[in-house]
């Protein structure tokens, strides 16, 4: 019996009815569920006779949603992105299933995306409040009070691109020509940079940034919803490894060479399924290395 | 499937009177008759456990695990439990329990609903504090777990689970009381089936049941020689059977 348990008109209309109205689920077939990870699991791999001979659910169900997670760090490939207009705060909230970035860029009139870069040469610190002899002022619990926003991120705001040092612009450009040593790529750009304000939850940006349409592409865990906690089939091998694994290593009194023989199936796994998942075409490597042979000029 | 009671009775005694040894009335023999079928019953369970230790085998009819399966599965009964205050009960004929059957019920985005039937883990009272605290283990609907305690059973989905119609229980139920009864005809003691209960075990275990049940007899007419003739024909069969 096939895995389609959808009649086609079903899968291109949805429950609506509607041609491509946004609750079809289109592509879902890629996925397993995590639900049916941990089934699979438990019949293929635990009982008797089997390399795990007893286990909790609960254990499977652990340790597949700890894959899950582990994977979406650094195995599967990063899908969820947000776009806003950057307002006058110069602020990008997290969002709520945010673990990381990947990249933030802005949209050129064209649809480019330019990347943003992060820069290091500021933050916004906790701001103490002092009073005219620079004491600090406390509140009626003894607690230091502190104010919304620190005088760095309000400088940082009001500057421009030449004092922040952030755009390429460059006056001398011309009379050292061959001869700009010492300079840092990092900053030799002007897409302007952001940084994180972790205790906020806020990204935020240099002024240049101001009205711009700016793109956040970043990970999640992979657990935020039911619907979410999902894994590539690619990688569906590599997660079972990853659960026996962690079952076996976490288990006391099995044999060692039992826990590492599955340790080296479980990296196996996860190799093939990255190369799997890095989505390698062979058309497109041509297209791409046929660059190599166009004469680079200066 | 059964083991008549009467057979095994006749055989008893045929064997017991053998140069005048003694009898055994049916009283006496009721008693030994459920002694010996929860003696061997509860075997099966250890022996299953045993058994699970080593190779089996493809042969159709040989494989030890398929035939003590095939002895169990006749008591392998299911039942929807009574709800009682904050527990499920469960059935009054319960031997051991085997799983806890939870019917989720879930309704797709094409507004079809679908009922699942998932197994709920057992678990200690004290390791739910800990499974219900972590959000990674935390029961959910398509993994419930369940508490068991002398005044019932407590389910855990996404919350706790109340409704009886939802669940299932799958347990091996207790071996029905064995009696042969009679009626006096005559001054003769007649066997009167319609009033007597067979063996509910397995119809091979006639054999095991006739030396059981005259190992106890010996052991009334304090006669030795008997106790230890069934116990060495018993030793034997198990030799054979786990060799």
């Amino acid at each position: 019996m096939g895995l389609i348990n959808k009649t086609d008109e079903q899968y291109y209309l949805g429950p609506d009815g509607v041609w491509d109205s946004w609750d079809e689920n289109y592509g879902s077939y890629q996925f397993t569920s995590i639900k049916d990870i941990i089934n699979n699991f438990i019949i293929s791999y635990t009982g008797e006779d089997k390399i795990i001979s007893k286990v909790k659910r609960s254990d499977v169900a652990f340790h597949a949603q700890r894959g899950i997670q582990e994977f979406s760090f650094d195995l599967l490939p990063s899908v969820k992105s947000q776009e806003i207009e950057i307002g006058p705060s110069l602020g990008f909230i997290l969002p709520k299933d945010y673990v990381n970035y990947v990249k933030l860029t802005w949209v050129d009139g064209s649809g480019v995306e330019r990347i943003i870069y992060p820069t290091s040469k500021t933050s916004n610190p906790l701001p103490l409040t002092q009073d005219s002899n620079y004491e600090y002022l406390f509140d009626n619990n003894g607690n230091i009070i502190t104010a919304d926003n620190s005088e760095t991120k309000k400088r940082f705001e009001k500057a421009t691109g030449d004092s922040q040092n952030m755009d390429d612009t460059d006056t001398t450009a011309l009379e050292s020509f061959g001869a700009r040593f010492g300079s840092t790529p990092e900053n030799m750009q002007k897409n302007g940079v952001f940084y994180i304000d972790q205790i906020k939850g806020s990204i935020f940006f240099d002024s240049s940034m101001v009205s711009k349409i700016v793109t956040l592409k970043y990970i999640s865990d992979g657990l935020g919803s039911d619907e979410e906690m999902v894994v590539h089939k690619f990688a569906e091998e590599a997660l079972y490894k990853h659960i026996a694994y962690s079952v076996l290593s976490t288990r006391a009194n099995t044999p060692e060479y039992l826990v590492s023989r599955v340790k080296r199936e479980r990296a196996a796994a996860k190799r093939n399924a990255k190369i799997r998942l890095s989505n390698i075409k062979i058309e497109e490597i041509a297209q791409v290395m046929r660059n190599k042979s166009k004469v680079i000029k200066h | 499937m059964a083991v008549s009671v009467d057979a095994v009775y006749q055989k008893v005694l045929a064997i017991l009177n053998k140069e005048q040894r003694g009898y055994v009335t049916p009283q006496e023999f009721n008693l030994f008759a459920n002694q010996a079928q929860s003696d061997l019953f509860e075997q099966y369970f250890y022996d299953i456990n045993q058994f699970g230790r080593v190779p089996g085998n493809s042969t159709e009819y040989s494989d030890m695990l398929t035939l003590l399966n095939e002895k169990i599965n006749i008591f392998e009964n299911i039942a929807e439990p009574t709800r009682s205050g904050l527990y499920f009960i469960p059935p009054s004929d319960l031997y051991r329990l085997g799983s806890v059957v939870y019917k989720n019920t879930t309704t797709d985005s094409f507004g079809t609903s679908s009922t699942e039937s998932v197994e709920a883990e057992r678990i200690n009272a004290n390791e739910f504090l800990y499974i219900n605290a972590s959000p990674l283990t935390k029961p959910k609907n398509v993994r419930p777990v369940f508490v068991s305690n002398s005044s019932g059973i407590r389910i855990y989905g996404n919350s706790e689970i109340t409704d009886t119609t939802k669940v299932e229980l799958q347990y091996i139920k207790k071996p029905a009381k064995v009696e042969w009864n009679y009626q006096m005809v005559f001054g003769e003691a007649l066997y009167d089936s319609s009033a007597s209960v067979d063996f509910e075990l397995h119809t091979a275990e006639e054999v095991e049941l006739v030396v059981k049940i005259l190992e106890l007899c010996g052991l009334l007419i304090k006669d030795i020689s008997l106790y230890q003739v069934m116990n060495q024909e018993e030793q034997e069969t198990i030799q054979q059977e786990k060799a």
